[in-house]
């Protein structure tokens, strides 16, 4: 892998990004399970750390987007949908 | 979701089933504290429900991510059902930090999440390298104005030289693996031997770092997150 001509805009972006209020990944997998039920059942917003540590952890992300998906199939709720809140929880909307 | 049904008649093979039938899943009000307290009959059918939860879970995380398209059927499944088998046995270790906070079955499928999605990475990037070194050229993906073009030249130069200059070697390094060449951080976690939150933590003092560089060159950065990551 060669990295010497990627330093794109996104990487920029990503490399300047703003992680404040610090969340952990270890404190993101302690809350995770919580905050996307409250989500989903209830439509509950994203603490700002939480947010904050989606948005910038794609790892953290894909998988609180696949806790949600499955929860809602057990609850009855489409997990498009569930999927869709926390793009909304994310952009901030209702918080 | 059934509320009547004995969890204990389920079966994992009746359970391991990628569907959203809200059947498939245990009733809430099932105490597995109490299940898993004791040795017996009621210990290893409810173990054997955890296992079935893991699978649940591994498959979902598998078939929404698209490094595991690169894998055959046969090797995906082999993943699931590993990471079903490590995530069974982390519930089983955690089980005493369960508080109640959420379903038990939310709780237990983060584990089976976590372990499949660290599976398929690895996996996926068992064969690669990861450059530790270099510090990239700027590579522009849209033709900008003029102006543009020269702020964004002149920030690109400004956060090489705030990559250089403001970083430790190690930020260097995890910062350029994971920001620029987006290998995930879990993948590089293990190869530093590190764990995926102590090299998250690099990352937020690395940024902390080059955003107070860029400050020092007149580059205002916006305090809040503008836009969501693409990797």
């Amino acid at each position: 892998m060669t990295n010497l001509e990627s330093l794109t805009p996104d990487a920029i972006d990503r490399l300047t990004a703003n992680t404040e209020p610090w969340l952990s990944c270890d404190d993101c997998f302690e809350l995770v399970d919580v905050v996307i039920e409250a989500l989903v059942v209830s439509s509950t917003p994203f603490s700002e750390e939480f947010r904050v540590h989606l948005l910038r952890c794609p790892v953290c992300r894909e998988e609180a987007s696949s806790l949600a998906e499955i929860v809602a199939a057990d609850l009855g709720f489409s997990p498009a949908d569930a999927v869709a809140q926390i793009d909304t929880a994310l952009s901030g909307v209702g918080a | 979701m059934s509320e009547t049904s004995d969890p204990r008649e389920l079966t994992v093979d009746a359970r391991d089933q990628p569907s959203s039938v809200a059947s498939d899943v245990p009733p809430a009000q099932v105490d597995w504290i109490m299940l898993l307290s004791v040795p017996g009959r009621a210990y290893e059918d409810a173990v054997a429900q955890i296992h079935a939860l893991q699978l649940r879970a591994a498959r979902r995380q598998v078939s929404r991510m698209r490094e595991a398209a690169m894998f055959g059927a046969a090797r995906r499944e082999e993943i699931i059902h590993s990471a079903a088998d490590e995530a069974t046995m982390a519930v089983l270790a955690r089980l005493s930090s369960f508080e109640g906070r959420s379903a038990f079955t939310t709780w237990a499928y983060k584990f089976g999440i976590l372990q499949a999605g660290n599976d398929v990475r690895r996996a996926a990037w068992r064969d690669r390298d990861i450059n530790l070194d270099d510090i990239p050229e700027q590579r522009q993906t849209v033709a900008p104005s003029p102006e543009g073009y020269a702020e964004g030249r002149d920030l690109a130069q400004a956060v090489r030289d705030g990559l250089r200059e403001a970083l430790t070697p190690h930020q260097r390094r995890v910062a350029v693996a994971v920001l620029i060449d987006e290998v995930p951080i879990d993948v590089l976690a293990e190869r530093l031997g590190i764990n995926r939150g102590a090299l998250y933590k690099t990352l937020h003092d690395a940024r902390q770092r080059l955003r107070a560089f860029l400050a020092t060159r007149d580059f205002l950065l916006p305090a809040a997150p503008r836009k969501e990551v693409t990797q």
